[in-house]
């Protein structure tokens, strides 16, 4: 099954992707998805941490890894068993239009598409949009209705896309038997993205959906506006916080590793 | 400047590498003195303006050549150690020139007594002390007062009347909804003499900001003030009544401005560019990855060191060029990334390219960078109404004299060696910036500009040490995660 979706997603995204790559890849299902930054590099480690196999499917020829920053992953991949797979020729550069192509690839050789995190006009939806011509299964996973990257999944699931709350939705639908997963109430723990307690109350205000400017931080806790930088900047230092885009966005962190 | 009528066919000689303008002089010169009712020589009349291999090229040199060549007629001469500036109309009227203050300022230096301008630049000349000024209005008028017939009353000495309350500054903070982050940007540059960057999509506010600057400095003291004069006055700007203006001035220039037109330069010798006229003041530089490279190059050297020297054909001249810089940009190609109604459609390697272009050695010399959201309209009405600039500026010039009395100059401009003997860290401090160094990597250029800030945040407060608190605000202002 593949799984795609933004190129800048939310540290919430990211779990997710990371995380439901994991849990398949446990339950022997093959994770595809295209080497790029954000949902797609997410998914591939996380089938890489569940001790998996991953397919990545690229724009460019096989021999060619882009983005760049993403080599050393694709290493892992072969070395873990999994396969970088190309419709283009070899060296064949990054250039816009193989893109679509090749999310019709992905979508080609999956029985599921499962889209995470995707804003208006996001190429992840060329890939569902392919899926549902080639009578795969489209999914979507629900996200913040104050998210702009959300409408994209939002709207799939408006339009009948199956909803993915964990990987029992999707093996549900991939028709597999076998090992029960989470059950969904007790999924935040069992996740591993446990929100740490930070040393800065400051933090609890954040999200980890929407980015939030210092501004609006200082706004709402009454606070002058240059303190609350010095606090956002000491949570960054902590790894507590990140920067995304124009404001700053709670960052999800490792908890204990699950029994 | 000497005259000789001599033997010889009649003819008008100017010798002394005079250069088109002037020698175009000879035919104003003969008209204004026969209209003035002066003898024109019918001999052979030479002009010889000296030194004679410095190339001559300004029309003020009318009078001049005018008074000599009347007063050779008379037989009579000048009063030594007098000097004569001014462009003749045909009618013997005397017109105004470019660069009166300047010229006089030097004339004082060099140990004149005595200065004739044209009477429409007299308030300007007359902000000199030290020499008398006379104000001329005709060739006739000047002649007679030479020889004693009628005397012109000399112009009183022009006193720069000072605004008490600072006029009403065109944009005041108090217009500015919500930002509050860019706001306090704004305060910091503003106190330490920072350049600053704002980043943020179209009408996100960006202009307004900066215009906001000029109005939360401090007003110009007297020396800064002829300084600007000076350069006005060169540029032919200085408007008749008021010669000194005590607003900061703020320079827009479009961002398909030429090198001379930013820098200075032009034909013969170098005129001011738009980085000396807003010396003692604000350059801002709307869409910087709009400005050719090479532009935005050129500005480095007065960057640093606050001056700017040209070289062409008619010689070598150099400018001040002080002033505070802020820049505005988008932070992406398209401009939306991170709007909260717009969607940016910029591939994250776009986005990449894009700041990359904007790096390097200019964005090294902006010591804050913020980012500047934009506000829909519908939401106008709930943003916050901030302070208003005045008690701003107050803090401001508290800042600036804590900086003053401490250095005698802004933190912006300590060098390492002095930020080191005079902003000492505290532990915290230190171990802070380790380990954001550990974490992202920090490049020494990183290093001293938080330290900068740091040291400006703490003068703000009031309080002589820089403590963490200080260290993290300033690491804060960087646009992205990049290396500080």
């Amino acid at each position: 099954m593949a799984i795609v979706g933004s190129r800048r997603p939310s540290p919430y995204g990211e779990a997710v992707a990371e995380q439901l790559a994991a849990d398949l890849a446990r339950a022997k299902v093959i994770v595809v998805s295209g080497l790029a930054l954000g949902i797609d590099a997410a998914a591939h480690r996380g089938a890489l941490n569940g001790g998996g196999v991953t397919v990545a499917v690229m724009g460019t020829g096989v021999d060619i890894v882009y983005p760049a920053a993403h080599s050393r992953l694709a290493e892992e991949i072969l070395s873990a068993g999994g396969a970088l797979v190309s419709q283009f020729p070899d060296g064949t550069v990054p250039r816009r239009q193989n893109f679509p192509a090749r999310n019709w690839t992905m979508a080609a050789i999956s029985d599921v598409v499962v889209v995470v995190e995707a804003g208006e006009g996001s190429g992840a939806l060329i890939t569902a949009e392919a899926a549902l011509h080639l009578h795969k299964e489209v999914m979507a996973v629900p996200g913040s209705v104050f998210s702009a990257l959300s409408v994209g999944t939002h709207g799939l699931l408006r339009d009948g896309a199956g909803l993915v709350q964990n990987a029992r939705d999707v093996i549900a639908v991939l028709g597999l038997g076998g090992e029960v997963l989470d059950d969904p109430l007790q999924a935040p723990e069992r996740l591993g993205f446990a929100l740490q307690p930070e040393r800065d109350g400051i933090v609890a205000h954040l999200s980890d959906v929407l980015a939030m400017s210092a501004a609006d931080i200082a706004r709402k806790l009454q606070l002058p506006v240059s303190e609350v930088l010095g606090r956002l900047t000491a949570l960054e230092l902590d790894g507590a916080v990140r920067r995304h885009e124009a404001g700053y966005i709670r960052a999800l962190r490792r908890g204990k590793e699950r029994a | 400047m000497q005259a000789d009528d001599g033997r010889g066919e009649a003819a008008f000689v100017l010798v002394g590498l005079a250069a088109t303008a002037v020698k175009e002089a000879r035919e104003r010169v003969r008209s204004a003195i026969r209209n003035s009712m002066l003898e024109f020589p019918h001999r052979r009349l030479t002009v010889n303006l000296a030194p004679a291999e410095l190339r001559k090229q300004s029309s003020g040199l009318d009078l001049p050549i005018a008074v000599a060549v009347a007063l050779s007629v008379m037989r009579r001469a000048a009063q030594p150690r007098s000097a004569f500036l001014g462009e003749l109309a045909l009618d013997g009227t005397v017109g105004h020139v470019d660069g009166v203050l300047v010229a006089v300022g030097w004339l004082r230096r060099q140990g004149y007594e005595r200065v004739f301008v044209p009477a429409v630049d007299a308030a300007e000349a007359a902000l000199v002390d030290g020499l008398e000024v006379i104000p001329c209005a005709t060739l006739a008028g000047v002649v007679a007062h030479i020889i004693g017939a009628v005397a012109i009353a000399p112009q009183p000495p022009t006193a720069p009347m000072f605004e008490g309350e600072a006029a009403a500054f065109e944009h005041d903070l108090a217009e500015v909804h919500g930002q509050e982050e860019a706001r306090r940007a704004l305060e910091v540059a503003a106190a330490g003499g920072h350049h600053l960057l704002l980043s943020g999509p179209p009408g996100a506010g960006k202009t307004m900001l900066a215009r906001c600057l000029p109005g939360i400095l401090p007003p110009l003291d007297l020396e800064e003030a002829l300084e600007v004069a000076q350069i006005r006055s060169l540029l032919g700007d200085l408007p008749a009544g008021r010669p000194l203006e005590w607003t900061r001035p703020f320079r827009a220039p479009h961002h398909g401005v030429s090198m001379a037109g930013l820098i200075g330069g032009g034909a013969g010798l170098a005129q001011p560019g738009e980085i000396s006229r807003a010396h003692h003041g604000v350059l801002f530089l709307d869409e910087l990855a709009e400005f050719q490279a090479n532009v935005l190059q050129a500005l480095r050297q007065p960057l640093e060191i606050g001056r700017v020297a040209i070289t062409r054909s008619g010689g070598s001249v150099t400018y001040p060029a002080r002033f505070t810089l802020v820049a505005a940009t988008n932070p992406c190609p398209c401009g939306w990334a991170g709007d909260g109604r717009r969607s940016c459609r910029c591939t994250p390697a776009m986005i990449d390219a894009y700041q990359r272009r904007l790096s390097g050695p200019l964005l090294d010399r902006i010591d804050l960078k913020v980012g500047v959201r934009r506000v829909p309209l519908d939401a106008l009405a709930s943003e916050p109404v901030g302070e208003s600039s005045a008690p701003v500026r107050e803090r401001v010039l508290s800042a600036r004299r804590r900086q003053m009395e401490r250095q005698g100059c802004l933190n912006a401009q300590l060098k390492p060696l002095r930020l080191r003997q005079l902003a000492s860290l505290d532990t915290a401090s230190r171990h802070t910036l380790e380990r954001w160094a550990e974490q992202r990597g920090l490049t020494a250029r990183g290093f001293h500009r938080a330290w900068r800030v740091a040291r400006t945040s703490a003068d703000l407060e009031g309080t002589d040490t820089i403590a963490e608190r200080h260290i993290l605000e300033a690491l804060g202002y960087r646009l992205h995660d990049v290396a500080a």
